[in-house]
């Protein structure tokens, strides 16, 4: 169980890494690894706990995607219509 | 690894005095599963010795074909002469038993046919044995002729074959498992892909297990030095520039990096090509970090993951882990890996990394991945590969870094939830 457990949290740590949120990573896990959904979010949850600062910025940094998407566009479109 | 222990155990009554003599000799005893040799007053230590109890577990070894026909061509002719003066001999000089039953345990190539044949005196019956007994005392010890097909004769009935796994069936036996899942390799199939006519499905079934309960002390050491490291990142280390939140790459260093989000790549010859080669090919051989810098391939029980300098205290997850191997000798090829692994979180995770307006954020908790530029739609292949990459090389450091949460939390709510049986699928992790 230990390992498994251990495996599981390694596997979440890839997905954060992915900027995942915790229905991603079930999602993933499952797909990737076979691991059942209900053992990724429970695991998830407390990670959550253990590491609450963290996930409470990385919340935070995931809500903004969005907004750096629509920055990225708008740059990239300001980008294509300069003509040097 | 090997049934040892320290120099207490002996299990054959009639040879308690050349037992001792051997630990002390040896300095450590040796439990074998079958009747203990009973030692004459020899002095053929060597052949005494069971190395095939040293040197692997009985039951799943078998003499390495490839060898054995040199060796063979070689000894017939004297064995084949002999053959008639070996029973002869084995059976006065061999200890007491008349049917060679017990003793022998100094050869390692036992078979059945040996033994009955013996008897009869069938040359055929000592060229087996000898094939089966020579070919791995050609290799570590010179034969010493009769002597040794004394004890090859005298092989008890049981059938006792030994592999020696060197290190390139060691390989193989890797890739065929890699190629198949490490939790879905079924030896029958292993054997298929192996190709190897010498091994048994017992041979390789045993092998598979010993591959799989080391794995699981990787995963419980990898876990500690991931805390360990992260630790290390917290306090240590200088931020020379990470991917801020906004996705920029402040650091030129991590350009290179995958977009996946990888730490930069082994230092060993490697351009990011390779990375993402590395990170989407699913052969992946454990034990060798990469194609290109495989050194020699570990055989397992001698494979010692990189972190060996893990150090803090295990979290929660490897309380109990027992395996604590360390090598800090240079030749491990994973170093020069893992080193480098190590190196990009220091150089790119820091807490400080994060611009502070952004994150409020303590850097007890050490964000300590490597961001690469946002991927803001990972690729599936991407994904694919870092979970594969995390199943398959469980070595590898956690990229955050989180404190694991204790295991009972865990399995309290996962009881709570109605999951009875953890892990659903796998039988050996």
């Amino acid at each position: 169980m230990r390992i498994y457990g251990m495996q599981v949290h390694h596997l979440i740590e890839e997905c954060i890494v992915f900027n995942m949120g915790k229905e991603e990573c079930m999602d993933a896990l499952f797909k990737h690894a076979n691991i059942k959904p209900i053992i990724t979010s429970t695991v998830w949850k407390e990670l959550e706990k253990e590491n609450k600062e963290f996930f409470e910025a990385y919340e935070r940094r995931r809500e903004e995607i969005p907004t750096e998407k629509e920055t990225a566009r708008r740059i990239r479109d300001l980008l294509s219509r300069t003509t040097i | 690894m090997l049934a040892l222990s320290p120099a207490s155990n002996s299990t054959g009554d009639d040879c308690n005095g050349e037992s001792e003599f051997l630990a002390t000799s040896c300095g450590f005893s040796i439990e074998p599963e079958e009747e203990f040799p009973d030692f004459a007053d020899h002095g053929d230590l060597l052949d005494i010795i069971d190395f095939d109890d040293l040197f692997g577990v009985a039951g799943d070894v078998l003499p390495d074909l490839e060898i054995d026909p040199d060796i063979l061509a070689g000894d017939f002719s004297d064995h084949m002469n002999a053959s008639s003066t070996v029973t002869t001999t084995s059976s006065s000089s061999e200890k007491t038993d008349g049917q060679g039953e017990t003793n022998n345990k100094g050869v390692s190539g036992k078979g059945e046919e040996v033994v009955s044949k013996r008897d009869d005196g069938e040359t055929a019956v000592a060229e087996t044995v000898n094939y089966n007994g020579d070919s791995d005392r050609k290799r570590k010890y010179p034969s010493s002729g009769s002597s040794r097909n004394n004890r090859i004769t005298n092989n008890e009935g049981k059938r006792k074959v030994k592999v020696d796994w060197t290190p390139e069936l060691h390989r193989r036996f890797v890739e065929a498992v890699e190629q198949l899942g490490v939790e879905k390799a079924v030896p029958s199939r292993i054997l298929e892909l192996m190709g190897v006519h010498c091994l048994t499905r017992h041979n390789v079934a045993s092998h598979l297990q010993k591959y799989r309960s080391h794995r699981k002390h990787l995963l419980a050491r990898e876990a500690e030095a991931a805390n360990w490291t992260r630790k290390r990142h917290i306090y240590g280390l200088d931020c020379t520039g990470a991917n801020n939140i906004n996705g920029r790459n402040k650091n030129g260093w991590l350009a290179p990096a995958p977009t996946i989000g990888f730490p930069p790549p082994p230092p060993v010859a490697v351009a990011p090509p390779p990375v993402h080669h590395h990170h989407f090919r699913p052969l992946h051989v454990w034990g060798h970090p990469t194609v290109d810098q495989s050194v020699m391939p570990h055989v397992w029980p001698k494979h010692l993951p990189p972190p060996s300098t893990a150090m803090a205290s295990p979290p929660f997850w490897v309380s109990d882990s027992p395996y604590w191997p360390r090598v800090h000798n240079g030749t491990t090829p994973y170093l020069p890996t893992v080193a480098s692994r190590f190196r990009a979180p220091p150089v790119a995770g820091i807490p400080q990394a994060l611009p502070p307006h952004h994150l409020v954020y303590k850097p007890d908790h050490g964000f300590g991945g490597a961001r690469a530029p946002v991927d803001l739609h990972p690729s599936k292949e991407s994904v694919d590969a870092a979970i594969g990459d995390v199943l398959t090389r469980p070595w590898l450091p956690l990229p955050l870094g989180l404190k694991p949460p204790a295991v009972d939390g865990v399995m309290t709510e996962l009881h709570r939830q109605g999951v009875s049986e953890v892990p659903p699928t796998a039988s050996c992790a």
